[in-house]
């Protein structure tokens, strides 16, 4: 047994014992009841499992959790799809997903909500150039599996956002 | 009438326990209600500004939905501990089964409970008919299939179970001991559809099954196969004049007769898992001693999975049979089939009724739903087509195929019959015959699939066709042109479709796609790869020639609209669908809509006896004359009739509404007198932004329209069921002294505030039984062109364009309707070019499968930014919306293959077309 201290979309829990090989989705699910984090394969393969780990430095990264001791997550700040939507408020993103029709059953939803969260930070950070901003969003996205959409959906709602706020998140044309 | 979560409907009975079915967002508690349920009783519904679907917010904020998100402690009433169960499959089936060792479960790790065949034994659980076969194999049996169920070992603690499960993972602890080879069972169908048409098309037809019924041949022997020819000993008469007229056109087609193309080709699609994401997971809990059952699934079929738990106990001794069965219905993470009729849910009943008192979860990990779940049938196919070389039209065509249905019946009759009359696809040819068989296997279960045989039966189609274009000189598209069945052309079976067919649309919208047009121009080949094109063309039946609807349609006095329908959301958006239909006869969007709900509608009071399929017209009749009476009260979410079925009586629910509600309430609002003549014109009324407008008369708002409607007593709520065989039934209603007719065969009105009461039908048209002889009768068309690109060194392929254009009537939800389609053509492409299950031992039945292992289309797949999908508008503004889920999926295959011959020169004859195959054909 180890004991776990960590905070979820801002709030803290814990200290308490879990096993070692308690999976961090397990944590999350069975321990915890936040199912909004789903699991899907069991083998970091389709990442409806994944979540955000928020690092000090103000950076962040998605993390499967299917497959990931929740003892590594001890310390760590993360985020899930229940955080998302501030005060009732949706985030840009959950609304661009809902405006655009981006899902249908729905279940790789918090998956592809994390992984779009992850890349609009970064490219807050470090803005890309418009002729690049496709190739980026599909490199971001590529790992996660969906099979009822074909994906292009959540792309387009992914770069809406992105376009939408363009000075934040992509750099300046000369 | 709302009822609460506790004042279950007593739906029907089965051997002495009375069953119900709810929903799960039907809590009264404030904690459930608020976080768990779908939108509605004052969530945010964003479909209601007209952006979005109904469960879009709960779907974006990871709300509580689907089976796999409830605990006990979720749900109101339940102890608050969950127990755990795994179902434990033999992954052996050449050898007798000895046992599960379960030494490695030593101490804390024992299972609280370990349930076997002998316990089935004991208990007395019977198999519903569907399910046929050792629901766990006894010790001492060859296991009927790979992954056939062994034990279910049931944890009382989470942490044991979690522990346990890592423990058993490997699955050597099922043992087996004497070799006895596969077990042999019979086939699960065969049919033969021949047809031979008149010697004009306006002639009547020669010989069909419309005219002379389906026709089995007899089991004559021991074969594997069945014994085709007409001369066979002891065959039916039927079967024996159907062949006769079948081995006449593969006579002709094997004659010496230079004038007639013929190819003659064998085609090989492969298993494959639906692979939705969600793995199938239940919650139940059995109070023990007799009590109640209560069960958390997520199926595509919710009447026929508590009908089956209930048979299933019927006969179980004390204190293992329930005396009321409760099921309650999530929203499910994809189906495409796969969870239509799925036996999965009999052992989350018997988890919970071999541990009373405790709430028992089963959850298949992503292994055991490769292992267990339902798969599609691998085909094998050889199709011989004859086309006069003169005119390029063909003129016969003749099949055989053989699916492997794996271990248990299921679907697999169904899903031959399907494919068998899907095999000519978009053509009118006039002599055709084509034999099936559904084979038991040793493999994984095979059953519903999207595509449903007709995926595999048309890409061998049009990778024929393609061929013989070839052969013939002739341009693909002009060749597909030549043949195409025309609006009143008979089908396989004989009837002509009775709804659009526009194929002709399509082919012209594919031959002038720039993607055709400059084929040629592409194919220059470089040092380094391959550049080919390919098309394809297919209709696909929608509907199963016995689908129901059921809904309920309540409007408030303040104009606010709820409805309920007992269809299954999977993604397919069948709540916003709703919301939009009954829109366009109550004037909005509705507020609150609640899929999945087989419990709204006890007032009309329905029965049913008999088989809709294979009951006699007499027998109909005869039933018909008790008002309450109806072919099949509820029928599974699938073939693709979300649209087309599941909004339909919501729609005539809602029309009630307006026209013995809204529309008198209107007429009072503009003080317009019965006897005026504009009392009449309801039909002309129009909504425009939520109010009813008449030329020359004050629009009028829905919410003061519903106020009046509500203090004056008119119909403000309607319960509606209708039925169709590739008709709707039709029925008359006494409403307000005028005889109101209708596409339902049930139907029960609120006034005011007051309560439903059921209104007696005053005569009913069933469709005719005769009907169940019809191949299908609804259908829909799309047609892909594609580009590919093929790397010389890697075989590595890259679609660098495609284009598919559909027609699907009225589109409800036309974002839905692009993103279903956006989806079926990465399915499509995962199923021409990635996914494949091997049979037997080394496929999934062995439980070593995953993803990873098993690839379907990623984003870095599919052409995200270079596919263009058209969805044709409807021939009318008022015409029905059509299935087309299924049709979307199916063309980019064959056009795949197509486009790799054309690229390549070699033609594939067998799928998935690898990136190994491509460079072992390159080398």
């Amino acid at each position: 047994m180890t004991t776990l201290s960590l905070t979820i979309n801002g709030q803290k829990h814990g200290p308490m014992d879990v096993r070692d090989d308690l999976s961090m989705n397990d944590f999350l699910r069975e321990i915890l009841g936040m199912t909004g984090t789903k699991f899907g394969c069991g083998a970091a393969q389709c990442l409806s499992c994944a979540i955000i780990v928020d690092e000090p430095d103000g950076t962040s990264y998605t993390s499967p959790t299917c497959i990931a001791p929740a003892v590594n997550f001890d310390g760590k700040s993360i985020r899930t799809v229940e955080g998302h939507a501030k005060d009732g408020q949706l985030s840009a993103l959950q609304k661009a997903f809902i405006d655009h029709f981006a899902f249908q059953c729905g279940y790789c939803t918090a998956g592809f909500l994390n992984e779009g969260q992850v890349l609009l930070e970064r490219l807050a950070r470090a803005p890309v150039p418009r002729e690049a901003l496709e190739q980026t969003i599909a490199d971001a996205l590529d790992g996660h599996l969906c099979r009822c959409t074909g994906y292009i959906k959540y792309h387009e709602a992914v770069r809406d956002v992105i376009l939408a706020d363009s000075k934040r998140y992509l750099m300046a044309t000369k | 009438m709302r009822p609460s979560r506790r004042e279950f409907v007593k739906w029907f009975s089965a051997g002495g326990i009375s069953v119900s079915l709810s929903h799960l967002g039907l809590a009264k508690e404030a904690r459930f209600a608020s976080h768990e349920t779908l939108p509605g009783r004052g969530n945010f519904n964003p479909a209601a500004k007209g952006t979005g679907r109904v469960d879009g917010v709960a779907k974006v904020t990871g709300a509580k939905l689907y089976a796999s998100d409830f605990r006990a402690n979720d749900l109101p009433g339940w102890p608050q501990a969950t127990s755990h169960a795994i179902l434990v499959r033999a992954n052996d089936a050449t050898h007798v089964y000895t046992g599960v060792d379960l030494a490695r479960l030593s101490g804390a790790l024992k299972p609280s409970v370990v349930v076997t065949a002998a316990d089935l034994e004991r208990i007395g659980t019977q198999v519903p008919h569907f399910y046929a076969g050792d629901l766990f194999c006894p010790l001492g049996k060859t296991p009927l299939y790979l992954g056939q169920p062994v034990a279910l070992l049931i944890f009382e603690r989470f942490d044991v179970f979690d522990q346990a499960r890592l423990v058993l993972r490997d699955g050597t602890f099922v043992k087996f001991g004497e070799e006895t080879g596969p077990v042999i069972a019979p086939d699960y169908g065969s049919y033969r559809f021949t047809r031979v048409a008149g010697a004009l098309p306006e002639k009547p037809d020669i010989y069909s099954p419309i005219l002379a019924g389906w026709v089995s041949p007899k089991k004559v022997q021991n074969a594997a196969l069945p014994v085709w020819s007409p001369l066979a000993k002891e065959m039916p008469a039927d079967y024996t004049k159907a062949a006769k007229h079948g081995e006449q056109i593969r006579a002709e087609l094997a004659a010496e007769d230079a004038s007639l193309l013929v190819l003659d080709r064998e085609f090989e699609t492969q298993s494959v898992d639906p692979m939705f994401l969600e793995p199938e997971c239940g919650l139940a809990w059995y109070n023990g001693k007799g009590g109640n059952l209560e069960l958390v699934l997520g199926v595509q079929s919710p009447y026929e999975a508590a009908e089956s738990i209930a048979h299933l106990l019927a006969k179980a001794r004390a204190p293992y049979k329930p005396a009321h069965i409760n099921a309650q219905f999530a929203h499910v993470g994809g189906g495409f089939g796969g969870r239509d009729h799925t036996p999965f849910i009999l052992y989350v009943a018997l988890a919970a009724i071999c541990f009373p008192g405790k709430p028992v979860r089963l959850a298949h990990d992503r292994y055991q739903q490769f292992q267990g779940g339902i798969k599609r049938h691998p085909i094998k196919m050889r199709s011989r087509i004859g086309i006069d070389r003169s005119t390029g039209k063909i003129k016969a065509f003749a099949a055989d195929h053989v699916l492997d249905g794996g271990g248990l019946v299921n679907f697999s009759a169904n899903v031959a019959v399907v494919a068998a009359t899907g095999a000519i696809g978009i053509y009118d040819i006039p002599k055709v015959d084509v034999t099936t068989v559904a084979m038991h296997s040793r493999g994984v279960t095979a059953g519903s699939m999207r595509g449903y045989g007709t995926l595999q039966t048309m890409t061998a189609l049009e990778v024929l066709i393609d061929e013989a274009a070839g052969e013939l000189k002739l341009d693909p598209i002009e060749f597909r042109r030549r043949n195409a069945l025309k609006q009143n052309g008979r089908t396989m079976t004989g009837n002509p479709y009775i709804v659009s067919v526009r194929t002709p649309e399509i082919l012209d919208k594919l031959e002038k796609h720039p993607i055709w047009q400059q084929r040629a121009q592409f194919k220059q080949a470089s040092s380094d790869r391959l550049v080919g094109t390919g098309v394809a063309c297919v209709t696909k039946d929608y509907g199963s020639g016995a689908d129901c609807s059921l809904g309920r349609v309540e409007l408030g006095a303040d104009g606010k609209i709820a409805i309920f329908c007992d269809h299954v959301e999977m993604g397919n958006g069948i709540g916003t669908a709703l919301a939009n239909r009954v829109a366009g006869h109550l004037g909005t969007i509705a507020d609150e809509v609640s899929v999945a709900r087989v419990d709204s509608y006890d007032v009309l009071g329905l029965v049913t006896s008999g088989d809709p399929y294979t009951m006699d017209q007499k027998t109909q009749d005869a039933a018909s004359r008790n008002p309450r009476w109806v072919p099949s009260i509820s029928s599974a979410t699938s073939a693709s009739i979300g649209a087309h079925v599941g909004t339909h009586s919501s729609a005539e629910a809602a029309r009630v509404i307006f026209r013995f509600g809204l529309w008198p309430a209107a007429l009072e609002l503009w003080r317009i007198p019965k006897t005026d003549p504009r009392a009449r014109q309801w039909p002309t009324a129009r909504w425009e932004n939520g109010q009813l407008m008449m030329n020359g008369l004050e629009p009028l708002a829905l919410p003061a329209l519903a106020a009046t409607a509500h203090a004056r007593g008119f119909v403000t709520g309607a319960v509606a069921h209708s039925f169709s065989r590739w008709a709707w039934s039709r029925a008359r209603f006494p409403l307000f002294g005028e005889q109101w007719r209708a596409e339902i065969d049930a139907l029960a009105i609120r006034r005011g505030n007051g309560k439903f009461e059921r209104i007696n039908r005053s005569s009913v048209k069933f469709p005719p039984t005769d009907n169940n002889r019809i191949g299908t009768a609804y259908t829909s068309m799309c047609g892909t062109v594609v580009r590919v690109e093929i790397e010389r060194a890697t075989g590595a392929l890259r679609i660098a364009k495609a284009y598919s254009v559909f027609e699907c009537g009225t589109a409800l939800v036309p974002e839905v309707v692009m993103g279903q389609s956006h989806g079926g053509f990465a399915m499509g492409v995962g199923y021409a070019l990635l996914e494949t299950l091997p049979p037997f031992e080394g496929g999934p039945g062995n439980g070593e499968w995953n993803l990873g292992r098993y690839l379907i289309a990623r984003g870095s797949d599919l052409p995200l930014r270079d596919l263009e999908i058209e969805m044709l508008k409807p021939l009318t503004p008022d015409e029905e919306p059509k299935g087309m889920a299924e049709v979307v999926m199916i063309p980019i295959v064959p056009a795949l293959i197509n486009a790799i011959h054309d690229a390549t020169g070699h033609r594939f004859r067998a799928l998935p077309v690898t990136a190994s195959l491509l460079k072992g054909v390159l080398a």
